[in-house]
């Protein structure tokens, strides 16, 4: 798969890396020199150039790309290649870095974006995922859909500790897809006891999301 | 009519006396404080300082009750992500972006968002005044894609009518200039020796209209 990445910051290249330790065919754009840094990536395709610029992404050959990466650290340019890349060479995916949280809701089909990936949210839920015990966070949403996948991490006093995950009765598009527990990924089979201290990870979709906490945390 | 402007550079400033001169209410809206000075203390409108596309920013330059949105800050990447929130956010119905890639201008006239791309336009301004008469159009539309040029045609098409020369060169002629007096022409308008004809047409065209003007084809 050809992939074009705009920016070429630590973000832009540390993706670039994983995309060609997994065979894809890279190409890094940043309009500063500075940034230009091809030993770092020197199996990448590496372009310096203004991505926000018709020429530049003619030059790219944007068209034949399957996905788009807009990295960079502005949020405007960010939108703006997104925009471009979707509307003038149709590319079939669009993902795009959102640095500020202010600016995140503007990160949809309207400007392109096929996926939004939010720095500062996933690390907020990483945080509050390693902090809190009882509370349901959201991990991640997939893509624009409403789907989104969240975990709990189960307290000892929770009423569910020690029924059988076959005998729960989980809110409707609610499912139970791994259980973490000391440290061992566990598939769910009906029979296992849930016990306290396990991480509990669903994929579930929005308007489900409270009702899953509150079973969860009934008692 | 409330109107809001972003940006408030040389553009910015100079439109926001006009609109207030002609008894409109308008608002500025520039991230940096400092750029209101160019204001000066007559202006009576609102002074805003935030970024442009920001929900907030614009409630409070009265964005929901604005009949106008003039997005002039110095990049184009905040114009256009601004004038498409004034719009679909907020409904302005209408906005214009000041763009000075002559080609994303293209894209985003395309989008809907009316554009006024400088670059092309003062590129134009300054070949017309350093180049003699007749090298480059007379007018080109803001997104710099329909010019209105005029065009030099043969001798031979002398005695014919405009319709004969339209049809047989796929081309609108909009307007003749017949010793110093311009008109737009019938159909069945003849062609007299001096006429100037002037055309409307895509830029990438021109050649092409020049040549069939040159050489009078379909005859025989």
């Amino acid at each position: 798969m050809r992939v074009a990445i705009a920016g070429a910051g630590a973000v832009g290249r540390s993706i670039a890396g994983e995309l060609l330790e997994n065979g894809h065919e890279v190409l890094l754009i940043d309009h500063s020199p500075k940034a230009i840094k091809v030993d770092s990536v020197p199996r990448a395709e590496w372009l310096l150039a203004d991505a926000c610029e018709i020429s530049s992404l003619d030059d790219a050959a944007l068209q034949r790309c399957q996905v788009v990466i807009a990295a960079t650290g502005d949020d405007k340019a960010n939108l703006v290649i997104s925009l471009l890349a979707k509307t003038e060479y149709g590319v079939p995916r669009v993902v795009a870095r959102v640095n500020h949280p202010d600016n995140e809701w503007l990160y949809n089909e309207s400007w392109g974006v096929d996926v939004a990936v939010s720095t500062p949210r996933l690390l907020s839920a990483l945080v509050e995922e390693a902090v809190s015990v009882g509370d349901l966070v959201r991990l991640m949403t997939f893509g624009q859909s409403e789907a989104s996948l969240v975990e709990l991490t189960m307290p000892d006093d929770a009423p569910l500790v020690g029924q059988r995950v076959g005998g729960i009765e989980w809110p409707a598009d609610t499912s139970l897809v791994a259980i973490l527990r000391e440290g061992r990924v566990l598939v769910p089979q009906s029979d296992d006891p849930l016990q306290a201290g396990d991480e509990l990870f669903f994929v579930t979709s929005e308007d489900v999301e409270e009702e899953l906490a509150r079973l969860l945390s009934a008692g | 009519m409330h109107i809001v402007i972003m940006g408030c550079g040389r553009v910015g400033s100079t439109l926001a006396h006009i609109l207030e001169d002609r008894d409109n209410t308008v608002s500025v809206i520039d991230r940096d404080p400092e750029a209101f000075r160019r204001l000066g203390s007559g202006f009576k409108g609102d002074r805003v300082t935030g970024i442009g596309f920001d929900r907030a920013v614009l409630t409070q330059s009265g964005i929901e009750r604005a009949d106008a949105f003039a997005a002039v800050s110095s990049g184009d990447n905040s114009n256009i992500i601004a004038a498409r929130v004034a719009r679909e956010t907020f409904g302005v119905q209408r906005v214009a972006a000041r763009i000075y890639d002559p080609r994303r201008a293209e894209v985003y006239e395309r989008l809907g968002i009316p554009t006024v791309a400088t670059v092309r336009w003062t590129a134009d301004q300054m070949l017309r005044k350093l180049l003699p008469e007749g090298g480059e159009p007379l007018w080109r539309d803001p997104t710099g894609r329909i010019v209105l040029a005029e065009v030099a045609f043969s001798p031979s098409w002398i005695g014919e009518q405009v319709k004969a020369l339209e049809a047989s060169t796929m081309t609108r002629i909009a307007f003749v200039d017949r010793l110093g007096q311009a008109f737009v022409p019938e159909p069945g308008t003849a062609l007299q020796e001096g006429d100037v004809l002037h055309v409307v047409a895509k830029e990438g065209d021109l050649n092409r209209i020049a040549a069939a003007f040159a050489a009078r084809g379909g005859e025989h």
